[in-house]
């Protein structure tokens, strides 16, 4: 993955997150609409627990047979007239779509909405070779009029408001009566509706990314709500796929196990308005649907991951449940882990595609309470993961020294019992004693990082080992 | 050797051979792995009470029609009250073509850049979500499904389903390769803005289904 330098400044990120207060009001409305719209939508389906342990089974045996499937996959994808093509990296996957598009003598590109080309900086390539490329998802276009990137993996503009968005689009459709009004989110809808609407007729090629690729037919599957994708691979004259490896799964039975689960966990509907399934070029007797069609499989270091302490996490399905219930995600929003993926998904990807050493900061940017495992669809050991980096941060040196003396330290009291237990007592009585009985504190020396945002809890006058203690006598 | 060689080696490496492989690809297709949800396996008149249910939950709308002959006057009726025109786009689907449209203006073809009113039939439905399916073909442009602002759709009870799985058995056996399967459920829609819900992203404002009730003569179980 090509690096993204602002990983490496998280920690200035987040201070600049956390006091942007833009960002702040749009980050509440993450943690209400898309938490409370999965419970409820978890609830209504009993077995949803098992389909869980259906989809990490499932997609844990498609893993073990990856080679086999993609094979099916590809063989399945031709006879139905389609091209495949293999890229190991960023670079060589750019490459395969700017040759297509030249053997097209495309002037226009249209995309829908894909993770894996915002990973590979597809349209970037695109724009430096001439091309000029239109996000059609409301989100992408709407961070692209800004050349900003997505802050979330399901709704790229959650960090950006209405009124922020009427601005952009004054000044993008500037061809538009200046005096019109943008009364509510319904205007800037229809606005953008109109002018994406003849640009789908304009684009020589059209990309979409693939939620699923489906061996069993040579499918590849998009799940989407807006109609956007159907209308770029529709309308243009070459439809290209871009997915990465593990995007396959064996059969149509089991794209349903994902289907059930994908949209219950990522916006709480039970289905999406449009789930569609293409294969091939349009047919013979088609009078619309384009004339070629190609998936671009791109590796791009998952193959390395597979066998690896990692090859779970290939098991994603991008639903964004992890960053919806992440507590570090809800007060920092996707921009400050400046890497494609954010949020807990992002901390533990991120690494394995383009190294621990720019990216160490990412799979500490968590308090591992366990949320993300608990809600993710695929059941991610994500916490687990985090701790396997923070590891491998520590064994290569990486751990700030501030940090590797804290923990020597701290280790030098947790090998002696007694005067951990002895140092501890007091330290609690003393804090506990300077707190006067507010139970907190809004401000500590040391700790200011800390209670700037938010009040530290004080302990109780007694620790948990002498109650423990207490108690059962 | 090629990427593709080299990307499957390195596959193939990181599995460790196929030693490590648990249940072998073809026994896998020939078992089922994943629960069928309670609300994928209903039956006879509570299926269609549930697909239309979920359908308007997913704002979708529906008329009831006893058979496709009643199909241009009920359009006509929805063209009017939705204050469109009485024109519609469609393909040269069978159970349209011997209909009398004589009182309306109906043009055959792919969408077009301003499409207010199509038509299409669809292949079968789910009442797990309320969820159509369509395919693609000269019988049904797939563009039809899109550019639509508003998107008029025909199914017969008897192609209602319980769920995905009867859906993928009745593609399956009717042979139909289409280059497109598409599962549409209601109109098209965006939170994209201050997650706040809007009917009418880039797809259809409005789907409207016409429901020809076929099952008093046969039996969807
Ligand atoms: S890790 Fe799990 S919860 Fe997070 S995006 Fe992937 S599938 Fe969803």
């Amino acid at each position: 993955m090509i690096q993204h330098p602002a990983a490496k400044n998280f920690p200035k990120n987040v201070d600049q997150a956390l006091k942007n207060e833009t960002l702040q009001g749009t980050l509440r409305q993450v943690s209400g609409g898309f938490v409370d719209s999965r419970a409820t939508a978890r609830a209504n389906l009993p077995e949803f627990d098992s389909l869980r342990d259906a989809a990490r089974y499932m997609k844990n045996h498609t893993l073990q047979h990856l080679d086999l499937y993609l094979e099916e996959f590809e063989q399945a994808a031709k006879n139905a007239g389609g091209h495949v093509h293999w890229a190991e990296n960023a670079k060589d996957a750019q490459q395969i779509v700017l040759d297509i598009c030249a053997d097209t003598n495309a002037k226009i590109v249209s995309k829908g909405k894909s993770m894996v080309a915002e990973e590979i900086e597809l349209n970037k390539a695109l724009e430096e070779n001439g091309y000029e490329v239109v996000e059609t998802d409301l989100g992408e276009y709407i961070i692209q009029l800004r050349n900003e990137t997505p802050s979330h993996i399901i709704a790229p503009a959650v960090h950006v408001n209405k009124k922020q968005i009427e601005q952009d689009f004054r000044i993008a459709h500037s061809h538009l009566d200046p005096d019109r009004s943008f009364v509510d989110s319904s205007s800037l809808v229809r606005e953008a509706r109109h002018v994406l609407r003849e640009k789908y007729f304009l684009a020589d090629v059209g990309i979409t990314g693939a939620n699923m690729l489906i061996a069993e037919t040579g499918q590849s599957v998009i799940v989407t709500n807006e109609g956007n994708g159907d209308l770029t691979q529709s309308l243009a004259r070459v439809h290209i796929v871009i997915a990465s490896l593990e995007k396959v799964v064996p059969t149509l039975d089991d794209a349903s196990t994902v289907l059930r689960l994908l949209a219950r966990s990522a916006t709480g509907q039970p289905i999406t308005a449009y789930t569609t399934f293409s294969s091939g070029p349009r047919r013979a007797s088609d009078p619309d649907g384009p004339e070629e069609y190609h998936v671009v499989l791109i590796d791009n270091g998952r193959s390395k991951m597979l066998g690896s302490d990692f090859q779970d996490v290939l098991r994603c399905i991008r639903c964004g449940a992890c960053m919806n219930h992440c507590p570090v995600y809800q007060a920092v929003g996707g921009h400050a882990y400046g890497s494609v993926y954010p949020g807990p998904i992002g901390a533990v990807l991120t690494p394995a595609l383009s190294g621990v050493e720019d990216n160490k900061h990412l799979p500490n940017a968590s308090t591992f309470c366990g949320r993300c495992e608990a809600v993710c669809p695929m059941r991610i050991p994500l916490p687990k993961m985090m701790r396997h980096w923070r590891e491998r941060e520590f064994e290569q040196h990486l751990t700030p020294a501030a940090m590797r003396y804290g923990l020597r330290f701290w280790a030098f009291f947790a090998e002696r019992p007694k005067l951990y237990h002895f140092c501890t007592r007091w330290a609690n009585r003393v804090m506990h004693m300077s707190a006067r009985g507010k139970g907190r504190f809004s401000y500590l020396p040391f700790a200011s990082a800390w209670t700037r945002y938010r009040d530290m809890p004080a302990p109780e006058a007694t620790t948990f080992q002498s109650q423990w203690a207490k108690n059962r006598k | 050797m090629s990427a593709r060689d080299r990307i499957l080696q390195n596959v193939r490496h990181g599995l460790g051979g196929s030693a490590a492989r648990d249940v072998t690809k073809s026994d896998w297709i020939k078992t089922t792995h994943a629960p069928i949800p309670a609300i994928a396996r209903r039956n006879g008149s509570e299926r269609t009470t549930q697909f239309l249910n979920n359908f308007e939950q997913m704002h979708g709308t529906y008329s009831k029609l006893k058979s496709f002959d009643e199909l241009p006057a009920m359009l006509s009726q929805q063209l009017r009250e939705r204050n469109i025109g009485q024109s519609v786009r469609m393909g040269p689907e069978p159970d349209f073509s011997t209909l009398d449209w004589s009182n309306m203006d109906v043009s055959v073809g792919p969408g077009r850049l301003v499409e207010p009113a199509t038509l299409t039939r669809a292949f079968c439905a789910s009442s797990e979500t309320g969820t159509l399916m369509l395919l693609s073909g000269a019988k049904n442009p797939v563009t039809l499904n899109f550019l639509g602002e508003t998107h008029f759709v025909a199914l017969k009870s008897s192609e209602i389903e319980a769920g995905f799985e009867g859906m993928w058995s009745r593609w399956r056996a009717s042979g139909h390769t289409p280059r497109t399967v598409n599962l549409i459920t209601g109109p098209s829609r965006t939170a994209d803005i201050e997650q706040s819900l809007e009917l009418g992203a880039h797809g259809a404002l409005a789907v409207h289904l016409f429901l020809v009730d076929d099952l008093d003569t046969k039996d969807a179980t």
